[in-house]
């Protein structure tokens, strides 16, 4: 599988991004830079801020401070809908399925809204639905309503929505998270089949092993700001990071 | 299989009352009976319209509107005054009933939409109570301006054989709603009201203008409940506060809808036959009322109130998808049914 090599131009720009909750800065002053067809990895202890700055990017939550920035233009304060219609897909990490409809349905409805060049009709958008159904491995089940999915099948399902809204980036919130390790490896193989397809992709996730396995850089967050990030194996043996993850007394006792 | 059921059911419905006038004209039989049978049958089209436009906001978006009756008020209004003060005629008039109707929901709907679940629901029952006392006391120069509390009165439409002709108005404005609905459920409007319902975010985020969205649907449950209004005002003659916003309606429409089955085309049309009969029964105006036994007759309407109340509690709890499930031949009524409806709606 040949992956894009990522271009040198920003996609998705950071400056100084803030959010406040009440008194607490759950994302304080984060700035980073993604390029075109990369592939990066967010990784931080719980509660540092992670699910705030996905939100942040995808127009859930309002900034307090700083910009967001999308192919060179601003898209702080924009509607979540139209921030999905400039190419920004996401997943939640609690799945959040559309639970009445069928595994297909769900795909479609993502097809149907997300791309900002056609406004497709319902026949086109399953069409694009079996054809993403496919690349994450849900084809067999397409019919099936989603009450009937276990749970790695449902984080698949949840990737297919956003993917079949044609993304130019696609924010994964933890989608191994909870799956043993066959099924990581069957999720890893997932992610680099979207990201071949052309889609820059900025994942947070706890399991090491695919940041190791994927990433090509890492941001790591600790209390709402950035710690550290480079290459994801120089990252992941900064001192600073170990401590934030282990406490300081491991993070002396594992020095050599 | 349903579609073919519905449309043997609305053929029924049709012709059984030019039959029934014909044989009833030509025997000279009971024509008052006749007529009662009539003025039902409308009402139940009436019915059939705003459980079928209440199912667009509240079945297909989940937006649990109270106030839906605050439209049909407004409807009934707003054909009622062009005709007894502007002097319009009843065919010019009715079509203005939806465009006010719609244009308040629009108006409405920006701020009320923004709240969700009991807040949404409490907050457009106040809009519907709100309307119905405003239209009754707005004064203008010391003159009531919509006919204050003694009302409204029109002239009576001159049309042969009235109550067939308002009979099949208002059954066109119940085909209408429900093929509207038909035509939502398979558009892609529709598939982003569902996708609203089922989780509002994760429809914005991937591109549903939710705003947009739930503020067109409940501007169309408006439009439909606002024509049948219109009809109303011109079927009926006289309108009033009472008659106009009655507050039991808006649960009345809603208990319909899901009866019969929320999100469905035919579901709240045939949960409104059902109920609207029932309520007849109960309230002892049917031709064919019997005795509800241990029941004196000055009870029966709060004796059909609590009944109403009961039935609310068994349909949401046994009959969560409505009776329409039990059509198609895909599910039967049975103890397992029941039982299982009651695992999943228990918490």
């Amino acid at each position: 599988m040949s992956d894009p090599v990522p271009s040198t131009q920003p996609q998705l720009e950071l400056r100084q991004v803030t959010k406040r909750f009440g008194g607490v800065a759950a994302v304080d002053g984060v700035t980073f830079e993604v390029a075109k067809g990369d592939i990066v990895g967010i990784i931080g202890p719980n509660g540092a801020g992670k699910t705030t700055l996905l939100n942040c990017i995808s127009g859930l939550h309002r900034l307090n401070g700083g910009d967001i920035r999308w192919q060179g233009a601003s898209i702080s304060g924009m509607a979540p809908h139209r921030i999905a219609k400039l190419g920004i897909g996401r997943t939640f990490q609690i799945v959040r399925p559309f639970g009445s409809m069928s595994v297909r349905e769900n795909a479609a409805i993502g097809a149907l809204f997300g791309s900002a060049d056609a406004r497709r009709r319902p026949k086109e958008a399953f069409e694009i639905a079996d054809e993403v159904l496919a690349l994450v491995g849900l084809a067999a089940k397409a019919g099936h309503p989603v009450s009937a999915l276990t749970i790695p099948d449902r984080k698949r399902l949840e990737v297919a929505r956003a993917v079949a809204t044609r993304p130019h980036l696609l924010l994964l919130d933890e989608v191994m998270a909870g799956l043993n390790n066959v099924e990581i490896d069957e999720a890893l193989e997932m992610v680099r089949a979207v990201h071949a397809t052309g889609v820059t992709v900025l994942l947070i996730e706890h399991v090491m092993r695919v940041i190791i396995g994927i990433c090509r850089r890492a941001i790591v967050l600790d209390f709402g700001q950035v710690l550290a990030q480079g290459e994801p194996d120089v990252v992941l043996r900064d001192e600073r990071v170990i401590q934030a993850y282990l406490g300081e007394r491991y993070a002396k006792r594992l020095k050599p | 299989m349903l579609l073919i059921l519905g449309v043997i059911v609305a053929g029924y419905a049709l012709l059984a009352p030019l039959t029934s006038l014909d044989a009833a004209q030509s025997a000279g039989a009971p024509l008052l009976a006749d007529r009662l049978w009539f003025h039902i049958a409308t009402f139940i089209a009436m019915f059939v319209v705003m459980a079928t436009a209440w199912n667009i906001i509240g079945g297909i978006t989940g937006y649990a509107a109270f106030g839906n009756v605050a439209f049909f008020g407004i409807g009934a209004y707003t054909t009622g005054m062009l005709i007894a003060k502007a002097k319009w005629p009843f065919l010019a008039a009715l079509p203005v009933a939806p465009v006010v109707s719609t244009a308040f929901a629009t108006l409405v709907g920006l701020p009320l939409l923004r709240l969700r679940g009991h807040y949404f629901a409490v907050a457009s029952l106040g809009v519907g109570v709100a309307v119905g006392e405003l239209v009754q006391n707005v004064e203008y120069g010391g003159q009531p301006v919509f006919g204050g509390a003694s009302g409204l009165f029109l002239p009576i439409y001159a049309v042969d054989n009235r109550g067939l002709f308002f009979f099949y108005l208002m059954v066109l404005a119940a085909a209408l709603s429900i093929a509207v609905t038909w035509w939502v459920l398979r558009s892609r409007f529709g598939y982003g009201l569902i996708a609203i319902r089922e989780n509002e975010e994760a429809a914005a985020v991937i591109g549903v203008n939710t705003t947009a969205y739930k503020v067109a649907a409940f501007a169309l449950a408006a439009a439909l409940t606002g024509l049948a209004g219109g009809i109303f005002s011109q079927w009926n003659v006289f309108i009033n506060q009472d008659n106009a916003f009655p507050i039991e309606y808006n649960v009345q429409m809603i208990l319909m809808a899901l009866l019969g089955g929320t999100g469905t085309v035919f579901g709240p049309a045939a949960g409104a036959v059902l109920l609207q009969l029932l309520i007849q029964f109960l309230g002892g105006s049917l031709p064919v009322s019997a005795e509800i036994p241990f029941v004196s007759d000055t009870a029966r309407p709060i004796v059909a109130q609590v009944i109403l109340g009961v039935l609310l509690v068994t349909v949401v709890i046994f009959v969560p998808r409505g009776v329409i499930d039990f059509f198609g031949g895909r599910t039967r009524l049975s103890m397992s049914y029941l039982r299982r409806s009651l695992r999943e709606t228990s918490l």
